[in-house]
């Protein structure tokens, strides 16, 4: 646990010259303690990190568009890697801002947050961020996890909610990422909030080729996908209703260090929150993944369809 | 640090962690099955061409180059190609495993013949043996050493790669990588990684003492 305290203390000396810059005071002291990440406010630039799927990518670069337009100087570093990864990097100032999902984030800080509902996750968040770090208001758009079926297989158990797998326990297989197996929002939510037991879960990936794969030729009955994934429409997939609420939100969130939150970042991050709904992320995501366009070409695309960026 | 290795030894002695399907012994089985089955498959296929390219020096530029054409792929790519195609089975591994044992397998083979002394060659022609008692019982004699060297590289590449097996949702030591991974559960991943370098430690001793057992009473045993 020494690292703990140690970072803390490296978090408290950051925040020292952060504050300094805040209070128009000596700009000398700019950024040192704050590494890679640049000085201590938006004026200096804003460095975006991004995970490492399609949509985060998307989300970054929209991010930068949205962050240049209101004039700010931004750095996308795309691929950065998963959580596990961004998070350590965005204490220790190698980025400054991250495209994040509340319900995902909440269940990395606190595994047993029991908050779903968005207004509440966000004071959930709110209360267990590391110091240093805050969220920005949720935007419309929101990619959450979903349990899929076939129309095949729908048709076959009358399967509309995720109630109605309890009917039919012993006989399914589910096919999702690994981490899904020890997950509330996974077999263990299903078993505890449905009464669902599955005959075998399948470790495979996250809304990837496997899992899809596995879907499609009827290997597994169940696939656990991401709401914005362009097949679960192209393929006629059914994606069973959660009654009950055992799948948090997972409306996406910026997630930014204290110094750079300044009113412009905050204004401009609002304003694209509130324009990008879920639909036009499916699109964006479609675009990148199957007309193999470049992620930062669409993002300015949409930015300037959507009047955040002038031609 | 110290923490760790003492939650690494408490995972791997404790009796729970044994028993059970998820238990290490159950994937240790599924381990060694996936491992010995895909080299003795990859044997069968690399050995006859190594021997046969060894023994006429025809097709050698070909069959080489195709060996390490399998050396290059990328085994998680390879894996998820005959997926796609396959569906869910054991089959992407175990094409994967043999694509990735095969190389090592026909360049040693290879090498061994080659390295054979072309006056023996002839010496053994001279006295009237026929080609294929030349191969048998000269050349792969001679070959030996290094065929064996060649199978013993390929075990434990595929021992370490046959990990990937927990990649399509199969057994073996790999789904304690794979789900620990998945889990954040540090010690999961290094008792799995452990244990894996143990199995190819282990069995690369065992054929090692094999081939000091097959050769004792070889007059020269260096190749």
């Amino acid at each position: 646990m020494n690292r703990r305290t140690l970072l803390g203390g490296l978090l408290a000396t950051a925040s020292v010259p952060a504050l300094a810059a805040c209070s128009g005071g000596i700009t000398s002291l700019d950024g040192g303690g704050s590494g890679g990440g640049g000085g201590g406010s938006s004026k200096n630039g804003v460095t975006i990190g991004t995970a490492n799927f399609t949509e985060n990518q998307v989300l970054g670069h929209l991010y930068a568009a949205a962050l240049e337009a209101a004039g700010v100087k931004t750095n996308v570093r795309p691929n950065l890697g998963t959580r596990e990864i961004l998070i350590p990097a965005l204490k220790g100032g190698d980025i400054d801002l991250l495209p994040e999902y509340q319900g995902a984030l909440l269940h990395y800080l606190d595994p047993k947050a029991e908050a779903t509902e968005e207004g509440e996750m966000q004071n959930a968040l709110a209360m267990r961020l590391p110091r240093g770090l805050q969220i920005l208001p949720y935007g419309r758009a929101e990619d959450s996890d979903a349990f899929v079926v076939t129309r095949e297989t729908a048709k076959k158990y009358g399967l509309k909610s995720l109630a109605d797998l309890a009917k039919h326990n012993g006989k399914l297989v589910i096919g999702a990422a690994a981490e899904v197996k020890k997950r509330t929002v996974g077999a263990v939510g299903l078993k505890d909030v449905y009464g669902v037991e599955f005959k075998e879960f399948k470790s495979l990936d996250s809304s990837g080729p496997l899992v899809k794969g596995a879907l499609r030729k009827g290997d597994v009955d169940v696939a656990n996908l991401f709401t914005t994934d362009t097949d679960i429409a192209a393929e006629h997939w059914v994606v069973l209703t959660d009654p009950k609420n055992l799948v948090p939100g997972q409306h996406i969130v910026p997630l930014i260090a204290d110094r750079k939150a300044d009113s412009t970042v905050r204004k401009a991050l609002a304003r694209l929150g509130a324009l990008l709904t879920t639909a036009q992320l499916t699109e964006l995501n479609r675009l990148v993944d199957k007309d193999k366009k470049d992620p930062e070409d669409v993002a300015q695309d949409w930015a300037e369809q959507h009047g955040i960026t002038k031609k | 640090m110290y923490e760790l290795f003492k939650d690494l030894g408490a995972w791997l002695v404790s009796g729970d962690q044994w028993t059970g399907p998820d238990g290490i012994g159950h994937r240790l089985v599924e381990h060694l099955q996936y491992s010995l089955l895909a080299t003795l498959v990859a044997a069968a296929i690399a050995l006859p061409v190594g021997l046969l390219i060894g023994h006429t020096g025809r097709g050698a530029f070909v069959a080489i180059n195709l060996a390490s054409f399998g050396r290059a792929l990328p085994t998680v790519g390879l894996v998820v190609l005959v997926f796609l195609a396959s569906g869910l089975s054991m089959w992407p591994v175990y094409i994967a495993l043999v694509a990735l044992a095969v190389p090592s397998i026909v360049t040693n083979t290879y090498a061994g013949m080659t390295a054979v002394d072309p006056e023996v060659r002839d010496a053994a022609r001279g006295q009237g043996m026929r080609a294929h008692q030349v191969l048998l019982q000269v050349e792969l004699p001679l070959a030996l050493p290094l065929i064996m060297t060649g199978l013993r590289l390929a075990l434990i590449q595929v021992v370490a790669t046959a990990t990937i097996a927990a990649y399509v949702s199969f057994g073996g030591l790999g789904r304690y990588v794979f789900d620990g991974l998945a889990q954040r559960d540090l010690v999961q991943v290094l008792g799995g990684a452990v244990l894996v370098a143990v199995v190819a430690v282990v069995l690369d001793l065992a054929l090692a003492a094999l081939q000091r057992a097959l050769f004792r009473h070889r007059p020269s045993p260096q190749a």
